[in-house]
């Protein structure tokens, strides 16, 4: 696979984000009562978000998103 | 992945919860799997979806999925998931309407026809069985380590793929750094043949195409405050091979009057590098959770997106949740995207009509109902969305009588799941 040095530079930049936003806020452990909730996460329902990921990849000419796994499917 | 029903369940009440975690937060934090292990002392959960997708006029599927996930002591996760799609309907060919009526044949030499000013469909049928594995292991109090296998297969497709993410919690788990890889080797195989790019289709080769798709993933997030959670993700994907779409055709247009004369065979590029930046964040209100994601998305066909994705959790009480749910989604043509092609004109080197790869936008509202009634143990859980896709119905290089029609209809498609998970 080809990966230009610019796009990492491009990655990284992107990737510093939410460190930039953070800044040096903490949280400390005992205030993690509502991170610790099963529904703070980004995908809460893993097979709804992969039955959604496979309805759009056939629907549209986009995919990608916090899974690296690609292919499988002949729908488009 | 995860468990989805211990931690999927509506949550006690804000001060209730901060009771019964107080200290123990810190040790169910620091452990990943951890707080779903002690939910119940839950080893192994099932899951059972059936999706029921339906487009307006077009294409038709049902796909029952079958999910089980071990928990082991150490946070050990195993899961095993098998899937059956049925297929059936009609997609666009590619072909352009016409003023008269209109015969085809699809690959299998079955003739249609088609109303004057309609546009041209291809009937299919097709099956599709996969079977997904993941095991995902932590290593000591920072790293965690999963590995996913893929196996599928429909009667001229299959494909076999691998995939691995590591993850490295830093900054006492405030930061978490994913870096992830994928492989899939699929195979191709037409039915009729492979016909040649932008051909006639007469002339068709028989066998197998390659296809073969690596992937990267690099991967942030951060817990910003006792409320926020937000991270990046950046993917990368190169394809190589047979990336044509076989059974996808463009009509050849009369320059003048723009009725279809002829057609050939859809042609893309062996090659396609995608990219995509995607931004999330969760936010736990006071008793509701937000959720939103930004997508942007680019490739070297020159294809680029942007997606907005927001769902609002309001759980009713501690059986029950109701979850709405809004997504828009819109996307630039490929840069060899066209509706048709002129008779007697030299051909690109590359072309398609594949409405999928023109200008597009999805607009899809829906909603969520989770719940579990005593003596019952598990979740049932029903979703229903309305996806609504519109293209460039009036393209600037529509010729003649092309421009009395609509080239690109309105798809109105509607999804609903059915799902039902237990633990024992």
């Amino acid at each position: 696979m080809k990966v230009s040095a610019k796009w990492w530079l491009r990655a990284g930049v992107v990737l510093a984000f939410p460190g930039v936003l953070a800044g040096c806020a903490t949280v400390k452990p005992w205030d993690r009562d509502l991170l610790a909730e099963g529904r703070m996460r980004f995908n809460p329902c893993p097979m709804l978000h992969s039955i959604d990921e496979h309805i759009y990849f056939s629907k549209e000419a986009s995919m990608g998103g916090q899974d690296a796994a690609g292919g499988g499917c002949g729908c488009n | 992945m995860q468990l989805e029903t211990p931690d999927d369940t509506p949550a006690p009440p804000q001060s209730a919860l901060r009771e019964r975690l107080g200290t123990a937060a810190l040790a169910l934090l620091l452990v990943p799997g951890a707080a779903a292990a002690a939910d119940s002392g839950a080893k192994t959960q099932i899951d059972y979806t059936t999706l029921l997708y339906g487009e307006q006029g077009r294409a038709q599927v049902v796909e029952p999925i079958l999910r089980a996930t071990r928990l082991f002591s150490d946070g050990q996760l195993l899961s095993l998931q098998l899937g059956f799609d049925s297929i059936t309907g009609a997609s666009p060919s590619g072909a352009l309407p016409s003023g008269r009526v209109q015969t085809q044949t699809s690959p299998s030499g079955h003739v249609t026809t088609v109303p004057a000013g309609e546009i041209p469909t291809t009937s299919f049928v097709d099956r599709r069985t996969g079977l997904d594995g993941e095991w995902q292991k932590p290593f000591g109090q920072r790293f965690t380590s999963t590995i996913g296998v893929h196996a599928s297969t429909e009667k001229d497709y299959d494909s076999l793929g691998v995939n691995g993410k590591l993850s490295v919690d830093l900054m006492q788990h405030l930061f978490t750094v994913t870096v992830g890889a994928g492989y899939s080797d699929d195979s191709v195989s037409p039915v009729g043949g492979t016909p040649a790019g932008l051909s006639d289709g007469t002339v068709v080769t028989h066998g197998a195409n390659a296809k073969r798709v690596s992937s990267a993933l690099l991967g942030v997030s951060r817990v910003l405050s006792r409320r926020w959670l937000v991270g990046v993700d950046v993917t990368r994907f190169e394809e190589n091979g047979y990336l044509t779409e076989p059974y996808k055709v463009l009509s050849l247009v009369d320059q003048v009057t723009g009725s279809p004369l002829d057609q050939v065979t859809d042609k893309r590029p062996s090659t396609r590098s995608r990219t995509s930046v995607l931004f999330s964040s969760v936010y736990h209100l006071t008793d509701d959770v937000v959720y939103g994601t930004y997508r942007y998305y680019t490739d070297s066909w020159k294809v680029r997106s942007n997606t907005l994705d927001f769902s609002y959790r309001h759980d009713l009480d501690e059986n029950r949740y109701f979850e709405p749910h809004v997504r828009l989604y819109k996307q630039t043509a490929a840069d060899f995207f066209t509706v048709g092609l002129v008779v007697g004109q030299p051909l690109p080197e590359f072309a398609t009509s594949d409405y999928r790869l023109g200008p597009l936008t999805t607009f899809t509202l829906g909603a969520t109902y989770a719940f579990h009634f005593d003596p019952v143990p598990g979740q049932l859980k029903l979703r229903v969305d309305y996806i609504r896709q519109q293209g460039d119905g009036s393209p600037a290089n529509a010729v003649g009588v092309q421009r009395n029609f609509d080239l690109a209809p309105t798809v109105n498609t509607v999804s609903a799941v059915v799902g039902y998970s237990f633990k024992f």
